[in-house]
């Protein structure tokens, strides 16, 4: 039954809708993979490494198999050549395959050796206790600069060296430029691993219908079509033959977003059994075993004139990537992002980098929020902020002498990224202005004065977003994430279902979409319903990552629905003896522009259709359903832009370091729902500041982590993240449905140039010294200081 | 052991964990597991009306007890508590795991404190993880929520 | 993660539970607030063969004055020691340290007892025990004895506590005229990097007695008596916390983690140390 419309139109593009999600997550009425039971469903617990790297001589699992309520237990050579591969196309990438269950080595401290099948969890972690492991550890690769020299022993031991592949480019004015410029200033940034942490951990049921020759798996996943399709291969099982459905989850992050072995587990364990098998990964097993991320270290020079500006920018990039190329990024994709985004937002013309993702025997490597952004512009900020000591100038000035302006764009960057539009000049202004920046220095001496280590600092980035075939192709990944679908179906009743291949898990899409939707059809979003995660549903596409669901998806429900509009105006159109184009959708009807008695209810055409085909004209086919998948031009993607500023105070005794402010002013282009953007950029700048000051994975020296329990690694609760000041501006795109662009992870990017940069600040009064490492514990922080004191007697 | 106003009785395994009885052996689904030594909240549940972490209680324990989940808030998703209603109107959640152990924390906040200060939010919310929201929007729920129960009061 | 199985036994009275105790000794562990052993047994790092739950034994959740003591069962909660208004009459310190512990839900279960026979060496409650002179009750079936915090911190994790025995109490000195409290922490609610309590007994305006003890500092908390003489016959003043603090460096030699490493808590006891003596001049009393 269509919604009786109010006598205004509902116009939802651009308003703070209520998420159409919530109301069930509230009551607890979500269905997250573990609220989810099978008839038979058995209880998985995998064995894990406790070696970072040995050959498993002998697996004995004879006691395990005799525990109480125990059905099987795997081990690596069951499982055999059952394994993830991801290869990239650049030239001399090395291969790895990533095991469903390890046979024969060990590769990290966390690997999955054995998996124990029981009727009950409890039963099946008892028996998992049991099984009995021979190692025989081999020398660790831990320390990833230490990876490359000649004398560091191979993670594969059939590679030439541990790096996945070399990467290098300069450009061709860079040797003469530097030659020129009378000024540079160098720095090492150092960005310890960790990782998204979504709240959830991960989960998986393997289902396997022997009779039906059906396997479907529900898993925690951000690309279930990509799964289903690097399943089906890495298994050999008929795609057509898979189904994978991911509802409810708990967060990913990018965390969710790759192909992993206990997902080819469960399945296989189903398929032998043919018994659903379910896995819950327990948060000690989360922080071992689920993908890592943001371990970056850079040497980078930037060389400039005497105003500050920057005009050559050398950089060697080195990224800790554990011992597997992980599907479907391949481990290219952190170092080629950040050769590419290092430039940041400024007009800098030369450019020469190297770039090394190593293969080390830590944790695999997979996405998180940014990607290498954060690292990079971690290290770009870092350096502006030099650049504006060396020349004494204000860092805000710096950055005003290098950014991109609105002249300028399109504007190719150094790193060869085409920045559509942006707003960087204004975007900070607008920032210093609500923030009285001036006002804020002077208070700072007045606070100096009284002895308080006080410090500001500032960050700035644009963001690729929404990038899609020609940029995926640049990065020479084997699946080109080129395009995401919706298919929209209008039903009898007149109500709408959009099935979408991207996925939701906090983003609010159910309501964006459907705001995208609803407009070119005078609907009301009450009366359309969102549909995603199971692969049975929308034709294909990848997944939710790199902000670009609502451009792509919401684009492609856009066109779509604009598709349907069409069927729909020219079957009232024959009926009322009309033009198609003098038909108009508005408050829940259709008629004839100029005379709205002549028309239909919203509802009564749909039925027309399904119900009354002899009233559909000929050649048009009586059903209401359009299928898009959009790839948004120009495919190197649209690029959202940031400032955001911090005002600390650092303890002299502690080293704990205290935000006292925080703000942003973010150009997203035109918000769908702005409710939903500003809660993107808060979740990000909140895990920003986990990365600048918490979060860390801390290994020892033969690759054992240490950091198994939220005791260890620290997130930030609600008393250490601060409020947060957001301001818009809203920058078009050029190109895009709408002019929009995407906006998910961007406020996680800079928090930790920022607040590195407010602390080096802060600790100026003392002395000078380059604060080039996050995240700043407050141990850390002391030991700055003692630099700074010992710089400042010299 | 009454759970959500419902005389209930299991026999269970003394090790079965609290948070595990409410899910898997009452189809509680909506209290949530996130790190099984009492850290991040999501498993918040009210014991005899006080918070607790039902992922380091023992179901056994519950004898003679009351415990009230999430699902004592509502009545289904038309008939929300105006804790949900605030949490709703204000973008108090994302994802929705950290949700159902928010929610319940908040309850006890409020019925503590009906006029809490943002400061006094924060500290009252700080056993509970979001992962998600960066806790601005959960703030201004909370806010909004003691609002609206104070208003149900007054009318 | 699951605990490892383990037979459970829930005594209505104290007697019975310690002929549970009696009968099972070192198989046997109590269990209060469980805050921190269920974490440790979910982990399996902790895998008692009998859980003695403690929490029908009504008479154990008493607290109460008696004389020059606050007597605090082995059931009173942080909450309670946070929000009880007759506690804080006679041992205002309770409440400013139970705001330090976790959050809410662990403030509601956990208990001060608890934590004091964990022995965490970064936990409250032991450091406060050591200031204040607490007296620690034991009990086995048939007798009971009672021992000084201050011998009862053996090593990481371990007190003179036998198998067989029940903490039943402990009591804290009301008598101590000042005292102070300073806990740094990598966030809210976390466990202590390092925390001082400071505790004197004033005369015209000049320290006769002074107590103070650490958490985070060692393999258990520990008093420092060197800075504690350091502190007798001063005032309570900014020069006495400098002048105390340096004393209080020189005295310990504490053990790194990935929280702290040595250098840096050796440099944060002066730190704390200097802050409690300053917290306890500008609380007065």
């Amino acid at each position: 039954m269509v919604s009786e419309s109010p006598t205004q139109s509902p116009r939802f593009f651009g308003s703070r809708v209520k998420r159409v999600e919530d109301p069930r997550l509230l009551v607890g009425g979500g269905r997250f993979v573990d609220d989810i039971e099978k008839v038979g469903m058995l209880h998985a617990s995998f064995v894990r490494s406790v070696e970072a790297r040995a050959r498993i001589t002998r697996i004995d699992t004879s006691e395990a198999e005799r525990m109480p309520g125990v059905v099987k237990v795997f081990t690596g050579s069951d499982f055999s050549g059952k394994e993830v591969r991801c290869v990239s196309a650049y030239d001399g990438f090395q291969v790895s395959a990533y095991p469903a269950l390890a046979d024969g080595e060990a590769r990290f401290n966390g690997e999955a050796l054995a998996m124990v099948i029981a009727e009950d969890p409890y039963q099946a972690e008892d028996a998992a206790e049991r099984v009995i492991v021979d190692y025989e550890p081999l020398p660790a690769v831990v320390d990833a600069e230490k990876a490359l020299l000649e004398d560091s022993p191979l993670v594969h031991e059939e590679w030439r060296s541990n790096a996945f592949v070399e990467r290098k480019y300069k450009s061709a004015g860079f040797d003469d430029a530097i030659e020129k410029l009378p000024h540079a200033v160098s720095g090492r940034f150092v960005m310890a691993r960790h990782s998204g942490i979504p709240l959830e951990t991960r989960a998986a049921i393997g289902d396997y219908d022997t009779a039906g020759r059906m396997l479907t798996l529900w898993t925690t996943t951000q690309i279930p079509y990509l799964i289903r399709t690097g399943l089906a291969d890495a298994i050999g099982l008929p795609e057509n033959r898979v189904r994978v459905i991911s509802p409810d989850v708990g967060g990913g992050f990018g965390v969710k977003g790759q192909l992993y072995p206990e997902e080819l587990a469960c399945s296989l364990a189903s398929i032998d059994l043919g018994r659903p098998v379910k896995w819950v990964e327990d948060r000690r097993e989360h922080l071992l075993a689920s993908h890592h991320a943001r371990e970056h270290t850079h040497e980078a020079t930037v060389y400039f004139d005497d105003d500050g500006v920057v005009h050559a920018l050398e950089a060697r990039i080195v990224v800790n990537m554990g011992p597997y190329s992980v599907f479907p990024w391949t481990s290219t994709m952190d170092t080629g992002m950040a050769m590419g985004i290092l430039p940041g937002p400024y007009k800098i013309k030369d450019y020469s980098v190297l770039g090394f993702p190593v293969a080390t025997n830590k944790t695999p490597y997979g996405a998180y929020r940014g990607v290498s952004r954060p690292a990079a512009c971690f290290t770009i900020e870092r350096l502006m902020d030099q650049v504006a000591r060396h020349r004494g100038l204000d860092p805000a000035e710096v950055r005003r002498r290098n950014y991109v302006t609105q002249a300028d764009y399109p504007y190719t960057s150094a790193g060869g990224l085409v920045y559509d539009s942006g707003s960087m000049i204004e975007s900070q202004e607008l920032l210093l202005t609500e923030t009285d920046y001036e006002g804020l220095r002077i208070w700072q001496e007045e606070a100096r004065a009284e002895g308080r280590l006080i410090g500001i600092g500032l960050g700035a980035y644009t963001e690729q977003t929404a990038h899609a075939t020609k940029e995926f192709v640049q990065r020479g990944v084997p699946i080109v994430f080129g395009y995401e679908t919706s298919t929209l179906r209008l039903d009898p009743q007149g109500t709408l279902v959009i099935s979408s291949s991207i996925h939701n898990h906090g983003q609010g899409l159910e309501t964006t979409l459907a705001q995208m939707a609803a407009d070119a059809l005078g609907m009301d979003i009450a009366d359309v319903r969102v549909d995603y995660g199971d692969t049975a549903q929308a034709a294909y596409g990848s997944g939710t990552f790199a902000s670009r669901s609502a451009v792509l998806a919401g684009g492609a429900a856009r066109r779509a629905s604009e598709q349907l509009r069409d069927q729909l105006a020219r079957v009232a159109a024959h009926n009322l003896e009309a033009s198609p184009d003098d038909i108009e959708f508005a408050d829940g009807r259709v008629f004839v522009k100029g005379s709205p008695e002549k028309g239909y209810g919203f509802g009564e055409l749909c039925r027309i259709v399904y119900h009354r085909p002899e009233l559909v004209p000929e050649g048009q086919q009586p059903i209401l359903e359009a299928t898009v998948a959009y790839d948004a031009p120009p495919g190197t993607g649209t690029f959202t832009n940031a400032t955001q500023l911090a005002v600390v105070e650092v303890d002299p005794g502690t080293g704990g370091v205290e935000i006292l402010r925080y703000a942003i002013v973010e150009d997203c282009g035109p918000m769908i729902n702005p409710l939903i953007v500003e809660g993107q950029i808060f979740g990000g700048i909140a895990q920003g500041i986990g990365s600048a000051l918490y979060e860390e994975f801390v290994y020892d020296d033969e690759g054992h982590l240490l950091t198994t329990t939220f005791m260890d690694y620290l997130l930030p609760g609600a008393p250490e993240v601060p409020p947060i000041e957001v301001f818009h501006l809203e920058t078009p795109s050029p190109f895009t449905v709408s002019g929009i662009k995407g906006m998910g992870e961007g406020g996680a990017i800079a928090p930790g140039a920022v607040i590195a940069g407010a602390v080096e600040d802060a600790i100026s009064t003392i002395g000078m010294v380059m604060v080039g490492e996050i995240p700043l514990t407050p141990e850390r922080v002391r030991r700055y200081i003692d630099l700074a004191q010992e710089a400042a007697s010299r | 052991m009454k759970v959500n106003g419902k005389e209930t009785t299991r026999e269970v395994d003394p090790r079965r964990l609290l948070v595990d009885f409410l899910r898997h052996d009452l189809q509680l689904t909506g209290t949530h597991v996130g790190c099984e030594h009492g850290v991040c909240g999501a498993c918040t549940v009210l014991f005899d009306g006080e918070t607790v972490r039902s992922c380091i209680m023992f179901a056994v324990q519950a004898d003679g007890h009351e415990v009230e989940t999430v699902e004592s808030l509502a009545d289904g998703p038309d008939d929300l508590h105006p804790i949900q209603v605030a949490f709703w109107e204000n973008h108090g959640l994302q994802c929705g795991f950290c949700t159902p152990g928010m929610l319940m924390a908040t309850k006890e906040l409020l019925e503590e404190n009906p006029d809490p200060a943002e400061e006094e939010i924060r500290i009252a919310l700080a056993g509970n993880i979001c992962r998600c929201t960066g806790y601005v929007h959960i703030v201004s729920a909370v806010r909004a929520a003691a609002a609206g129960m104070a208003a149900e009061r007054m009318s | 993660m699951k605990p490892a199985p383990f037979e459970y036994h829930a005594p209505d009275t104290l007697a019975d539970a310690l002929d549970v105790l009696a009968q099972l000794g070192a198989e046997a562990t109590p269990l209060a607030g469980g805050q921190s052993l269920a974490p440790l047994m979910n982990l399996r790092l902790a895998r008692p063969l009998n859980i003695v739950d403690l929490n029908r034994i009504e008479s154990l959740s008493s607290v109460r004055v008696e004389g020059d003591l606050l007597e605090v069962g082995a059931l009173v909660r942080h909450s309670v020691m946070e929000r009880s208004d007759d506690v804080y009459r006679a041992f205002p310190v309770g409440r400013v340290v139970a705001a330090f512990i976790g959050y809410p839900a662990i403030r509601h279960r956990g208990t001060v007892v608890g934590s004091i026979a964990h022995a965490d060496p970064a936990a409250e409650w032991p450091c406060v025990a050591l200031a204040f002179d607490a007296e620690i009750t034991l009990a086995r079936a048939g007798s009971t004895r009672t021992v000084p915090a201050d011998g009862f911190f053996k090593t990481m994790l371990t007190t003179v506590r036998e198998p067989d025995e029940l903490i039943t109490q402990v009591a804290f000195s009301t008598t101590f005229d000042s005292w102070g409290f300073h806990e740094f922490a990598r966030r809210y609610g976390d466990f202590a990097v390092i925390a001082a309590a400071v505790a004197a007994r004033v005369s015209d305006g000049i320290v006769t007695e002074a107590r103070i003890s650490l958490a985070g500092a060692g393999d258990r908390p520990m008093r420092l008596l060197g800075a504690e003489a350091v502190l007798t016959g001063r005032s309570l003043d900014g020069d006495s916390a400098v002048a105390v603090a340096q004393a209080s460096v020189d005295l310990v030699e504490p053990l790194g983690d990935i929280h702290g490493s040595a250098g840096y808590r050796k440099d944060l006891v002066g730190v704390a140390v200097e802050r409690a003596v300053v917290d306890a001049a500008n609380r007065g009393g």
